[in-house]
């Protein structure tokens, strides 16, 4: 057997059909032996890329939109994400709480001016749907400086709970906007800044525990 | 094929996700994507090379899968499903972008030199212990799509051939002699670029 032959029969090798003649020729054959080596060197190696990387969390959040928009998500929402804690809404969080209910009303209550109606209509035109709320780098910022303190590690996750959170209010956000009248997009919204008040009682309430 | 294997949650079972999410429990659905969505999304990037066009892959195998969910009645892996509805998605996306999804299987010409040339007294470069997962994935990126398609189902996610000739549409000897010749390819991109990272120093 030469190395042509041995290289032609090697995808039936590797997958385990071998003969005598194959293995003798692997075993004295330095060139051949090297190539096998680094072909199965390869395949074991592939399957560490199995699981290597992990999506950015607007997939999650785009897929639950549109699971709710189809109803395929049925229950009440709740967004257990942290600690299942019942907190009194904070006077600063009531104003986006309240701007992001007067959008759905406002949009809602709109009513677009049918063709050829001279009346001026009295409608309530939608504010844009980014609220007038507190900006959310502020918010973000009184949360941060309140566990600037904390282990790293703490810190890291507050961040990035954080930067959930706002994918989570901007992909809201956009599902309002495509489907004002969308009942769903609606509280989905609401849900949103939910959460991220959650991070600041939570960032708050411990920040008073260490006191 | 194999299933990965799956951390155990001591709040909800796989099988326990899937019945609660038939019934249209949202922490069942998100449970069970964050089971897979790694694996998913791994497939999804190899196959295709670009991180936006992997995601919405991504969410659009979920979410094939979820609305089929009332369906699935425990007869294979749940994995395997998912898995399989993955491929498909993907595969489907690259025929509409025309790109190819298996090599057509080429003639003889040119392959009669093979890949071993006897070189009597050659110093022996083999690759054994000199690649790391960095290096490979590169590798795999710069692989022509038909070779990465078979490569990625096979070695990367464990398709057995005839899956994979169901698959993709092609015969069983096709998917073994492309697998093959991936990576050989893999081989070569491997060794130039360790030739380049030596030149560099």
């Amino acid at each position: 057997m030469n190395c042509l032959q041995f290289e032609n029969a090697l995808p039936d090798y590797l997958e385990g059909a071998r003969t005598a003649e194959q293995q003798a020729h692997v075993e004295s054959c330095s060139v051949c032996s090297s190539l096998l080596a680094d072909l199965n060197l390869i395949s074991s190696q592939a399957f560490s890329l199995r699981e290597l990387e992990e999506p950015s969390p607007r997939v999650w959040n785009s897929l639950e939109i549109q699971l709710r928009q189809e109803g395929l998500i049925r229950q009440p929402l709740r967004r257990p994400t942290l600690h299942s804690l019942i907190f009194g809404w904070r006077m600063a969080w009531l104003v986006p709480a309240a701007a992001a209910l007067v959008i759905v009303a406002g949009i809602k209550l709109y009513q677009p001016a049918g063709v050829g109606d001279n009346q001026p209509v009295a409608k309530q035109v939608a504010p844009p749907v980014t609220p007038a709320q507190p900006a959310t780098s502020a918010e973000d910022r009184d949360i941060m400086k309140s566990v600037a303190s904390r282990p790293p590690a703490q810190v890291a996750a507050y961040r990035n709970d954080l930067e959930q959170a706002n994918a989570f209010i901007r992909d809201a956000q956009e599902a309002v906007r495509n489907n004002p009248n969308d009942v769903f997009s609606q509280q989905m919204l609401i849900n949103a800044y939910e959460q991220k008040q959650m991070i600041f009682r939570l960032a708050v309430d411990q920040s008073d525990d260490g006191q | 094929m194999t299933d990965a294997k799956r951390p155990h949650s001591s709040k909800l079972s796989e099988a326990e996700a899937i019945e609660r999410a038939k019934q249209g429990d949202a922490e069942a659905f998100e449970f069970l994507y964050n089971l897979h969505k790694r694996r998913v999304y791994s497939l999804c990037l190899r196959m295709t090379g670009n991180v936006a066009s992997a995601e919405d892959l991504t969410q659009e195998a979920f979410l094939q899968l979820f609305r089929k969910i009332g369906t699935f009645r425990g007869e294979s892996a749940f994995s395997t499903w998912l898995h399989r509805m993955a491929v498909n998605v993907v595969l489907m996306q690259l025929r509409k972008k025309g790109l190819p999804v298996v090599p057509i299987e080429e003639t003889t010409e040119g392959e009669e030199e093979g890949t071993v040339r006897k070189e009597p007294g050659a110093p022996d470069e083999r690759l054994a212990g000199s690649i790391d997962r960095l290096q490979i994935q590169r590798a795999v990126d710069e692989l022509p799509p038909g070779y990465r398609t078979i490569f990625v189902l096979h070695d990367v996610q464990g398709y057995e051939h005839n899956e994979i000739a169901e698959l993709v549409g092609c015969s069983i000897g096709n998917s073994k002699s492309q697998l093959h010749k991936a990576r050989i390819k893999l081989r070569e991109l491997l060794r130039i670029n360790r030739t380049e990272k030596a030149g560099r120093r």
